[in-house]
């Protein structure tokens, strides 16, 4: 029924142009001056229809299925659902799901065939009544439109103001994923916080959220403290920065000072290739080739190196930071004002004096914004360290260790569970929303930064 | 603006008191220097001598090229990838663009000073002590402190900033900033002090400190200062060259090239007729 | 003014020159900036390093897998196992595994652990395309058919040589007797290691021999598309308006502050977004492209837009004016001369996106696009996988097999990438202009 409703809204759309296009035609062939072209009266009518059924067509799909649900619910027998709480519901209605799209297993209750039938009638009434909505919906807004057209409508003005309400939707669309993020991350980790109480989560030692499912299954009872995660994602990433920033600054520094332009002309492709690589390629990469030479090099000296050792994981992420920070230093330095540069070069400095001495101070803001988002940048980074890290939250600094971070423990949580009433997923919501904060909060520090240093030279 | 009758007989006077080109070493000696920048020939086939304690002036309109010939005396055209140099550039007798002189020593003995002022964004103690200090002229820090201080009373800064050496420099006025490019730039005890319009950025008073330091100045080094101001060329200048397109036109005495042109281009230039 | 007749007091008494003093501090100096070269050479070096060291693994371990170890077999279609009305059940793997042994003088099928080792020989599938033919055309029964098909993954690794006969029995995955058996099929010429088209045109699987990326390929395709679809119109009206239209008040500020941050927020909070929103509050079917690829889509949004608005920056205002001056209203103005002049930059700032978007993993696996799928999606709204999340399930797989078609499958993710950012490069030098 959905492409139904569809046909009918572009069937109704290019009625209205062609409708009002040709009045409009019959109207200048009388002899009579319009004020807008011809085709802006079609695009009126078309985009008068295109924009509110659109709409319409859209709600009704993310709505029908939730208020189905409901009727559906509702309409079960009392003695069934009576005492059930939102769980065990929302287990019977996919049950009724599955019966309804025709998967059957066992031989379930006769109520709940019932409930399935209706389920498919609701439905396909539901799809009729959409594609009912929207034809009368369209064939009134074409009768108003239509009836609208004469030769002093000012139909330009009314396209390019429905064309501007369109482009304001557009960059409000940034706006909402904003207000999404936070609504979702809000709503989910505050019923966490029901269930855990905050104190718990933000000063908590233990981070354990294999809790029991099922009744009577054997499982730790579950602990949220959060503080060795963020250990390990504070790990992870020191480890990560020790190497990316040395070797992303003298990149930089060589690059921007030193290298001849051929050099230059290689290395810059290269840097970017290594950007452009996808995160999943460094994790497996890190699992391949990194982890093991550390493994075989551990064990040459005789130093016990844990398989997914916090170094593999933090080195390769620092493999991905060196772009990063590589290609911020060389615009803050390349934002140092020629005239600085020269004056030192003017009083004899060698080029590695000018560097150290003169440029390098004067980017210095410019490239704690850098580096800063590139502390960001690897706090949520989470292919490398899913595939590369530990599971097991452990409380420790050695980097010869196995140690756990947010981005890991949310995939992990949730991979394979959907179920949004327990802490074990809500927990991901809850390390989400510090991921979040903590990101948000480092990103408008950096930027500010950076914005500061450009303006102290532009 | 200028009084030109006054600046008839300052002129005189000098003539009395220090010129005797012939029997002195040119400091700085260019023979057929030519320079390219990419396909541009920018400077073609300049010959000129630079005296030792003498202001030496280069005035030409804009891009005639005085302020490429100026950056060739201390090879700051290096620094411009697509700069190539020809010809040969004599400091004391000895080839500058040779490959075995580092610019780095070179620049040391020819000091420049730039159009815009442009003090590091460090203090204004450590502004004038940079150039000392990177060559290692100061043993200790009573030494260094010295040569700061004499450095600023010559640039004629000391008295002005002697309570605040901490401040940063980039915080001085306009004038005040050149005269500490000034001091850094003689900190670090050069023979010549190179000058690409050092007042072009100044307000007239902060021009006049200026102007008043490079006629002190000449009295320990050569001084060659470029610049779009005839009036200024008269004023601080025993030595005028002229530029046009890449040449160099005429070459004498101040007096002579204002007073007496014999080039007709130095003439209509002189006379507002060009530039 | 100072006194410059007589020296200053202040003035320190030197007895050598500049040009000596430096001359004297210039070794260590120069010391000090080969130091500083060497330093940057290595930093340089080691980026360069690891990219190679990245490709060398990955193609040292995924060439491989572009190969498939098949063999041939001429299967007499037993009449006594497949029956026509029977169809589609049937003996197949016996038919297969008589056929086999044909070809294995000594083999005696009637010991059972002999037998099991014979029927270990072909890959798992072999039997279904068997199946398949014979449904297809009933008449082949009672008949000779020829027969190529994969052999199952530990001899795939000993015909490409990555199990090593020197490793004792006991550590090897294949005992001597079965390499003696496959040894034999190499002799009788029947074996091939012909082009992997099975990566390409199957789906995922449990068997490694069988396994491929149809289903990742159409479920990233999918994903694109719905991101492309959405990100691009909607990416395009946002930078209009901001660049164009949108005075300069608090309220424009605070969407380009929220457009920048946006860009910085790690993907896989995006990813919670969609499984909170898309599929818990709305109930969108987990696992699905669409959702992937509107998920992507928020994702792409500020790249594009920040690239449109670049785009939009570099057309001259001489431009507009001229428009304007002979009375086009601001929105004709930008539709009609500054968006088409604008357009390779927006496509190449697009396409880099999507770049961006089809290696993107993280969220994919949050909406379930990591499921255990073995048939390709019909349409954006089935269940798949996609490039990036089939990568991560292979390399989390135990199968040696697997970390061949793992690096095969980057080797495939990473020429893609490759092709659009070619694709991006070639737009912006071909219709790049100098104002």
């Amino acid at each position: 029924m959905t492409s139904a409703a569809f046909i009918v809204l572009l069937a109704a759309t290019l009625t209205g142009y062609w409708l009002n296009r040709r009045a409009a035609r019959e109207i200048r062939a009388r002899g009579e001056r319009l004020h807008s072209l011809t085709t802006y009266h079609g695009l009126f009518a078309a985009l008068s229809v295109l924009v509110p059924v659109l709409v319409v067509i859209l709600a009704w799909l993310l709505l029908q299925g939730p208020v189905i649900d409901r009727i559906v619910l509702s309409g079960l027998p009392d003695e069934a659902i009576a005492n059930l709480d939102v769980n065990e519901r929302s287990l019977i209605l996919s049950e009724i799901k599955s019966i309804a799209s025709g998967r059957v297993f066992g031989t379930p209750e006769e109520w709940k065939l019932a409930a399935a039938d209706r389920l498919n009638d609701l439905r396909n009434l539901s799809g009729w009544l959409m594609v009912a909505v929207s034809a009368l919906l369209s064939a009134v807004i074409l009768f108003v439109t239509r009836r609208r057209v004469s030769a002093g409508f000012r139909a330009r003005d009314a396209v390019e103001r429905i064309v501007s309400g369109l482009m304001i939707f557009c960059s409000l669309v940034a706006i909402f994923t904003t207000i999404g993020i936070v609504l979702a991350l809000v709503f989910e980790t505050s019923k966490f916080l029901s269930m855990v109480p905050l104190t718990e989560f933000l000063f908590g030692l233990n981070w354990e959220p294999q809790i029991p499912i099922r009744e009577g299954q054997i499982a730790a009872e579950g602990a949220f403290g959060w503080v060795p995660v963020l250990v390990g994602t504070l790990v992870i990433t020191v480890v990560a920065l020790t190497f990316a920033v040395p070797v992303g600054l003298f990149t930089a520094i060589y690059l921007n000072e030193f290298a001849s332009p051929r050099l230059r002309a290689v290395a810059k492709p290269v840097l970017e290739i290594l950007a452009g690589v996808p995160t999943v390629v460094y994790g497996f990469f890190a699992i391949l080739v990194v982890a093991p030479a550390i493994r075989s090099f551990g064990a040459s000296l005789g130093i016990p190196v844990s398989p997914n050792t916090a170094l593999a994981a933090g080195g390769v992420m620092g493999v991905m930071l060196i772009p990063f920070i590589s290609s911020f230093a060389d615009d803050a330095l390349s934002a140092v004002p020629r005239a600085l540069r020269d004056g030192a070069l003017a009083l004899g400095a060698t080029r590695a004096e000018t560097m150290l001495n003169v440029l390098f101070p004067a980017a210095i803001p410019g490239i704690v914004g850098g580096v800063l988002l590139a502390v960001s940048r690897a706090i949520g980074e989470t292919m490398i360290v899913v595939m590369a890290a530990g599971l097991i939250a452990k409380l420790t600094i050695n980097p010869l260790d196995s140690v756990t971070t947010i981005t890991v423990q949310i995939v992990t949580l949730l991979i394979g569970d959907t179920s949004f009433d327990n802490p074990k997923t809500l927990a991901a919501f809850a390390l989400g929303m510090m991921l979040f904060i903590v990101t948000l909060l480092i990103n408008v520090l950096a930027l500010r930064i950076v914005r500061k240093y450009r303006e102290i030279y532009d | 603006m200028v009084d030109m009758a006054a600046m008839g007989t300052t002129m005189k006077d000098m003539h009395q008191t220090d010129r005797n080109p012939t029997m002195t070493e040119p400091k700085i000696s260019a023979k057929n220097v030519n320079v390219f920048y990419g396909e541009t020939h920018a400077i073609k086939d300049v010959t000129v001598d630079i005296a030792d304690k003498t202001v030496t002036a280069f005035i030409g309109p804009s891009g005639c090229g005085k302020s490429t010939f100026l950056r060739c005396l201390n090879r700051m055209n290096d620094t411009i990838d697509i700069a190539r140099v020809q010809g040969t550039i004599l400091l004391d007798g000895q080839d500058i663009y040779d490959p075995r002189i580092d610019p780095v020593q070179l620049r040391a003995q020819v000091g420049m000073v730039f159009q815009k002022p442009n003090p590091f964004p460090k203090s204004i103690y450590d502004n004038v002590a940079y150039g000392p200090r990177i060559h290692g002229m100061a043993a200790n820090k009573a030494e260094l402190d010295d040569i700061v201080e004499s450095s600023l009373r010559r640039a004629a800064l000391w008295n002005e900033v002697k309570d605040r050496l901490d401040a940063p420099g980039t915080g001085l006025s306009g004038g005040q900033q050149q005269r500490l490019c000034i001091a850094r730039a003689i900190a670090t005890s050069p023979e010549v002090l190179l000058m690409d319009e050092p007042c072009s950025a100044l307000d007239p008073i902060a021009t006049a400190q200026v102007e008043e330091l490079i006629d002190e100045l000449r009295a320990n080094y050569s001084v060659v200062i470029v610049t779009h101001s005839m009036q200024q060329a008269a004023r601080v200048s025993q030595k005028t060259a002229f530029f046009h397109l890449g040449q160099l036109v005429e070459f004498g005495d101040t007096g002579e090239i204002f007073t007496n042109p014999r080039d007709p281009r130095t003439e209509s230039y002189i006379t507002g007729r060009i530039g | 003014m100072t006194d410059l007749s007589a020296p200053s007091p202040n003035a320190p008494r030197r007895e050598r020159g500049t040009a000596e003093i430096v001359a004297a501090s210039l070794p260590r100096r120069r010391r000090k900036q080969r130091l500083l070269q060497a330093a940057g050479i290595a930093a340089i070096g080691t980026a360069f390093l690891v990219l190679f060291i990245l490709i060398a693994s990955l193609v040292s371990t995924g060439w491989q897998a572009f190969r498939q170890t098949h063999v041939t077999l001429q299967v007499y279609v037993d009449p006594a196992e497949i029956r026509a009305e029977r169809l589609p059940r049937g003996g197949f793997d016996d038919v297969l595994t008589a056929a086999l042994a044909e070809l294995l003088p000594g083999v005696d099928l009637k010991d059972r652990k002999t037998r099991k080792k014979v029927e270990g020989i072909l890959s798992n599938g072999a039997q279904f395309t068997l199946r398949d033919m014979v449904v297809a055309d009933p008449g082949l029964i009672g008949q000779t058919v020829s027969l190529t098909v994969p052999v199952s993954d530990p001899y795939d690794q000993l015909a490409k040589g990555l199990i090593d006969r020197q490793t004792p029995e006991i550590n090897r995955r294949l005992k001597d007797d079965e390499i003696a058996m496959f040894d034999q099929l190499v002799a009788a010429g029947v074996v091939s290691r012909p082009f992997n088209w099975g990566l390409f045109t199957n789906a995922d699987s449990r068997f490694p021999e069988l396994a491929g990326l149809k289903g990742a390929l159409m479920g990233s395709f999918w994903a694109l598309l719905t991101c492309f679809v959405i990100a691009f119109p909607l990416g395009i009206g946002a930078a209009i308006y901001l660049e164009e239209f949108a005075p300069r008040n608090r309220f424009s500020d605070f969407i380009e502050v929220n457009i920048n941050n946006l860009a910085a927020v790690p993907s896989v909070v995006f990813g919670l977004l969609a499984l909170a929103v898309f599929i818990g509050w709305f109930g969108l079917p987990r696992s699905a492209p669409f959702v992937g690829g509107m998920t992507l889509a928020l994702m792409t949004m500020p790249t594009i837009i920040i690239a449109t608005r670049a785009a939009l920056k570099a057309v001259p205002p001489s431009i507009r004016e001229a428009a304007l001056g002979i009375g086009a209203s601001r929105q004709q103005v930008v539709f009609h001369h500054v968006l088409p002049l604008a357009m390779p930059g927006i496509l190449t700032g697009t396409i880099i996106g999507l770049a961006q978007a089809l290696g993107e993993t993280a969220p994919l696996l949050l909406i379930g696009m990591n499921a255990f799928i073995t048939s390709a999606p019909a349409s954006p709204f089935d269940s798949a996988t996609a490039l990036p999340t089939q990568i991560f399930i292979w390399a989390d797989s135990p199968e040696r097999g697997f970390v061949s078609r793992t690096s095969a499958a980057i080797l495939v993710l990473l020429g893609f990438l490759v092709v659009m950012n070619a694709i991006a490069i070639y737009l912006r030098q071909r219709f790049e202009r100098k104002w």
